[in-house]
Formats: structure tokens, sequence, C-alpha cells
């Protein structure tokens, strides 16, 4: 009866641990995160414009990451596939209402005016208040294109758009901030 | 139509990623800018986004990834050994059904007061004018049926879902 038991109980934590699996050792996590965290933190503070929030998002992001079970092929591959991971929670986000739509340009403006010299915290609050006046699509399309350098078809997987479409939302979109930040700098 | 794009845009965009643009780039490339609304919408645009991320890059306080490893090890764990839960709790639900089942159906076949009050419900049902009485409450017995129905799928879905 104590054997059985025992031998349940190691077989559960076997299983346990089996399931608790993750896609990485911790070296290699840990070297990809350095890597890629301070990207993918400020993807989140452009896109939700909450940095309590894009923080919580990162932690989730990676633990999805991790336990995702997919194979990656290649370092692109496992950046790509955690950016889409962060663009979904912040669109999950979103829908839950988790982002103060309105206090967006606020509390980032906030963020903004302290630290640096005097015109890279103005330049910084008018991208801010500019990308504030923008669909959570569109910055996260301009980020991805602009701040990130991903080519189309990388844009296209990350936000579940069809490839075919990505051209014309994206030449609206980067119309539309520099409009915003040439009438803010005329 | 308008064009979408340009050839010289991702050129542009390379310049500004680089930190070339405008005073490091090719004269060639300043002097289209200048000339192709797209590619100026780039240059600005580029800009700003890449002055933006450096400036957000240097300002992220995120945390250790040895702490978000830990924390990632401990939840995977946690959620693995609440899986592995899953199915002793769905067989001890269901071996309590069964045995309840059971000891009815034997309460049932030695209870003689219990198939009397059986048969008398029967016929009391039997004589029921059910027509009529569908005619008069089907749609609150109906809606009531499906509350009976759509509470219960409702709580296993959200005890699924949790």
């Amino acid at each position: 009866m104590f054997r059985d038991t025992t031998y349940q109980d190691f077989s559960r934590e076997r299983a346990i641990d089996q399931a608790a699996e993750l896609v990485m050792d911790e070296e290699s996590f840990r070297a990809f995160y350095d890597r890629t965290a301070r990207g993918i933190w400020a993807y989140l503070v452009r896109v939700t414009g909450d940095r309590t929030l894009a923080e919580d998002l990162l932690q989730e992001a990676f633990y999805r990451f991790l336990r995702a079970g997919a194979a990656y092929e290649s370092e692109s591959h496992r950046r790509n596939s955690l950016y889409r991971i962060a663009s979904n929670l912040a669109v999950d986000a979103r829908r839950r209402s988790l982002v103060r739509a309105a206090s967006v340009a606020g509390d980032e403006i906030e963020h903004v005016a302290g630290g640096q010299d005097a015109a890279a915290t103005e330049r910084s609050t008018d991208v801010t208040r500019a990308l504030a006046q923008m669909k959570p699509r569109e910055r996260a399309m301009l980020w991805l294109a602009y701040a990130e350098g991903a080519s189309h078809r990388e844009i296209a997987d990350t936000l579940g758009l069809a490839p075919g479409s990505l051209k014309p939302l994206l030449f609206r979109a980067r119309r539309k901030l520099a409009g915003l930040l040439g009438r803010r700098q005329a | 139509m308008k064009p979408l794009d340009c050839k010289f845009e991702s050129e542009v965009l390379a310049a500004v990623m680089e930190a070339r643009w405008p005073e490091r780039a090719e004269p060639e490339l300043r002097a289209h800018v200048s000339s192709c609304a797209i590619c100026a919408e780039v240059a600005a645009v580029g800009t700003a986004l890449e002055t933006e991320r450096e400036t957000l890059r240097t300002e992220a306080v995120v945390p250790d990834g040895g702490l978000v490893w830990w924390r990632a090890q401990m939840r995977a764990r946690r959620e693995a050994a609440k899986m592995a839960g899953r199915p002793i709790t769905a067989a001890q639900v269901l071996a309590l059904a069964s045995a309840a089942g059971l000891a009815g159906a034997c309460f049932g076949a030695t209870s003689a007061w219990f198939q009397e009050a059986l048969g008398r419900i029967a016929a009391d049902v039997h004589a029921l004018p059910v027509q009529q009485l569908l005619a008069e409450h089907g749609v609150a017995a109906a809606a009531a049926g499906a509350v009976l129905l759509l509470v219960p799928a409702a709580v296993v879905l959200a005890i699924l879902r949790d």
C-alpha cells in the first residue's frame, strides 16, 4: 500500500514535470529575454499607452511564449512569435477595458516630462500625443514597420492581417501620423 | 490612381534606422526625398518613431530575466498540477453520481411505499389536460426548461475556462 502510494505520487510528479516543461532552458531564455524584453516593452507601451499594463503584459507574453510548445526555426521566428503574442495580449487588454483610452496621452506625457533635455522631451511628447490620436492597430503597424523595421509579411503575421491588405493600411496610417506630426511641429 | 509606395522607401528607412539620415545619407537619396511625398513621409515618421524607440529602450525598467524565468516555472508547475488533478475530480464526480443512481434504483425496486406513490403520480399526470396546459403556459415552461439547461452549461463553461 505504502509503496503503491509512493509510486503514484512519483508518477504524478513526473507527469506534472513533463506538463510544466518550458520551450527553452534557463540560459537560452535569459539571453533571448535580454535581447528582446526592452523592445517588447517599448512596443507594448506605445500600443497600450500604459506603462504599468505594458510591464504586466510583457511578463504574460514571455510566459505564453515559453509555454507555447512550438519549435522555433530561427531567432527571427522566435521574435515574431513573441510580438504576435504581445499584440494579441494588447488587443485582449483593450477589449477588457484595461486600457484607459481617454488617459493614454495624459499618462504617457507625465512620464515623458521627467528626464532628458527640453528638446527631446518636447519631441517625445509630440510623438506620444500624435500616436494617442491613432487607432491601436495603426500604432502597432507603424511601430513594427518604422521602429522595429519589420517586413510587411512579418507585420501581417504579427497582427493577423492579410498580407495584401497591409500596404494600403500602412500607407494611410503613415500619412495620418505624418500629418499629425507636421501639424504639431508647424 | 496614386502610388502607395516608392522603390526608394526601404533605402530611406535603412538610412533612418542606421542613424545616417539626413546628414550622412547619399546626396542622391536626399534629393529624391525632397521631391517624393512618400519618401518624405517615411523619413519623417521613421525618424520620429526610431528616436522614440531609442528613448523608450533607455527608459525601460523590465524585470530581471531570471525572475521572469522563475515565475514562469512556478506558474507552469501550478497549472500542470491543477490540470493533473482534473481527471481525478471528474472520476470522483462520476463515481458519486453512479453510487447515488444505484442507491436510488435499489430503493425504488424494494420500497412498496415508493412504488405506490409513483403509481399515484403517474395516474395524476395521465389525467392532466396536457394540451390545455401547454397552450396556456407553454412559453413559460419552455423558458424554464431553457434556463434549467443553460445555467448548468454556463457554469460548466465558466469553470472550464477558468
